[in-house]
């Protein structure tokens, strides 16, 4: 928990800064469902309002070598960039509201057919700041992010935790193309192909470790409900964009004490 | 299941990297991890195997891969003849059928996911884990690249003041959250998933493609309605065999939570492949049955 930081951002457009100066007056908007929005009340914070980022990016092209696996950098980068820069514009919106953190965020690529190589790169979700009055700002003073749900926000606070960011590791992979001799020399045997493994394997480790990277830096404890996606977006089935994703969380209390588990007849249909 | 005993050493080095790092992964949704703090099970990292087969002449039955039927010889395991009831004898007439299975199939299948599988519990035993739960696996092509990849993903995790597994080969389960409660709760410990697959093929005979392709066959007239049973044997014993193996997995142990998916893709003219894959949990009892208290009615806010 840090002070909120004095500067403002800079790059918002003049719509998302008149909507985000009307919601200033009390008027809250949110995508949260009843349910979320009872229980993100229930521990104590308030939705103030909804915000997003977006990015058009030129992801560009990178030569490839047709037998080789590799990391293609440069694409890594430009997905990784894209997706900061929603991030980034997101939190601002959210800074500007004075909140706490921003739930339920979702990250999402959209490609249009005017935009040939460009996509456009979109981050939205629940702006929500503390009703106690209490900075639950991350170490970098910035809202903490989330894709928990309203219901995952809940849990986590009861098992002492909270978030501090949604983090992402990305890597960009082009598996190498089976030569004709390699091809031959196995055929009619199914076996294991090593290059392949081992590239597969290396491509997500570098991902989910870019990730725990983004979560050391926001000094958490631990990441909860990582999901690792695989796309090929428009490259071509032999290049794989490797996407982990997940919450940073943080200790706030040494003891807690879970409720015991007990049995529930549901009274829902 | 069978785990390597020793590690193989072919980690990648990012992975190492990874556990060597300060925070934990956990691939866990929130109440599942919630759950598992309760359990006394401390997160230690996602962790993952791998292994990219090529696979191909699937269903083919080359002979290099144990055989072309049972007039050929070189079938191993399950086989069944079925002849034609008509008398008929011409090269348009399937006089002749057989089910057998496909063993270069299933060895292909166990290949790929045991070296998967042990990959992930290598991974987990050099996080310095006890245990995997909320495994998850799949077998997927990759992309449109003609090979298979076998998947599995787990959250690997330390009991709280607990000891190491013996020989330091962590535990699996597929389970996680309040099912893995409720399973301990009833004195259950997992021990590890279990799982196993079997492939048929049906070579149709007559009987078998006539009622398969109905009133639009070359035989014409309406079908009757009767039991395809070459194709019934055909599942009931894929069903049978992957059943088996996976008992033979179990030692004294229990299987919970099976869970039998079957596949049956048609080859036209009645002829199929029928692949059964049965997973399930490996648990050990080790203490008596703790009576849960009477359920309480609720509203969930989910």
């Amino acid at each position: 928990m840090t002070d909120t930081p004095n500067e403002l951002p800079q790059d918002l457009p003049e719509g998302a800064s008149k909507r985000l100066a009307e919601l200033e007056h009390g008027l809250f908007t949110s995508d949260l469902s009843v349910n979320e929005f009872l229980l993100i009340k229930e521990v104590g914070f308030h939705p103030v309002g909804f915000v997003m980022g977006s990015s058009i990016y030129h992801t560009g092209i990178q030569t490839r070598k047709w037998g080789q696996s590799q990391e293609l950098t440069k694409l890594t980068e430009a997905m990784y960039n894209a997706r900061e820069l929603a991030m980034t514009r997101m939190e601002e919106e959210a800074l500007e509201l004075g909140a706490d953190g921003v739930v339920g965020v979702r990250l999402d690529v959209n490609y249009y057919e005017w935009g040939k190589d460009a996509a456009e790169f979109i981050a939205v979700g629940t702006a929500v700041k503390a009703e106690s009055g209490v900075s639950h700002r991350n170490r970098l003073g910035k809202p903490f992010t989330s894709d928990l749900s309203g219901q995952d926000f809940w849990t986590l606070m009861q098992t002492g935790h909270i978030p501090q960011g949604l983090v992402m590791g990305t890597c960009v992979y082009h598996i190498a193309h089976r030569g004709l001799g390699a091809t031959l020399g196995s055929t009619g045997q199914n076996v294991e192909l090593p290059n392949f493994t081992q590239a597969l394997y290396e491509a997500r480790e570098l991902a989910m470790t870019r990730m725990q990277d983004e979560a050391n830096e926001l000094g958490a404890s631990g990441i909860v409900g990582v999901r690792l996606e695989e796309k090929s977006h428009q490259w071509g089935s032999h290049t794989i964009e490797f996407l982990s994703l997940g919450t940073a969380v943080v200790k706030t209390a040494d003891e807690v004490t879970l409720p015991r588990p007990t049995t529930i007849i549901s009274l829902d249909n | 299941m069978v785990v390597p005993d020793e590690a193989t050493g072919d980690l990648p080095e990012a992975a190492a990297r990874r556990f060597a790092s300060g925070a934990f992964t956990s691939g866990l949704t929130v109440p599942d991890f919630a759950a598992c703090l309760q359990l006394g099970l401390e997160p230690v990292g996602f962790t993952q195997g791998y292994s990219v087969m090529r696979w191909q002449w699937y269903g083919m039955s080359p002979m290099g891969m144990g055989g072309f039927g049972a007039q050929w010889g070189g079938i191993r395991g399950y086989s069944d003849t079925w002849s034609c009831p008509h008398g008929m004898v011409s090269a348009e007439h399937r006089s002749w059928g057989q089910n057998y299975e496909q063993a270069w199939v299933e060895d292909a299948w166990t290949t790929g996911f045991t070296t998967a599988y042990g990959r992930m519990v290598e991974e987990a035993a050099s996080g310095g884990a006890h245990g995997v739960v909320g495994v998850v696996d799949t077998c997927q092509p990759l992309s449109d690249m003609g090979v298979l990849e076998f998947r599995v993903q787990g959250t690997a995790v330390r009991v709280t003041d607990g000891t190491p597994p013996a020989a330091g080969r962590p535990w699996t389960t597929y389970l996680a959250g309040q099912r893995l409660t409720k399973l301990i709760e009833a004195g259950y410990a997992p021990v590890s998933i279990a799982a196993a697959t079997s492939s048929v093929r049906v070579w149709a005979n007559c009987v078998t493609q006539y009622l398969t392709e109905g009133s639009n066959s070359m035989y014409g007239g309406t079908t009757p309605g009767a039991e395809i049973t070459q194709t019934v044997t055909a599942q009931m014993a894929a069903r049978q065999i992957a059943t088996q193996r996976v008992r033979s997995q179990l030692g004294h142990d229990s299987l919970h939570g099976a869970a039998l998916t079957t596949t049956q893709r048609e080859l036209g003219e009645g002829d199929a492949e029928i692949e059964c894959i049965l997973r399930g949990n490996r648990v050990r009892r080790f203490k008596d049955f703790d009576p849960m208290p009477g359920p309480r009615p609720t509203v969930r806010l989910l």
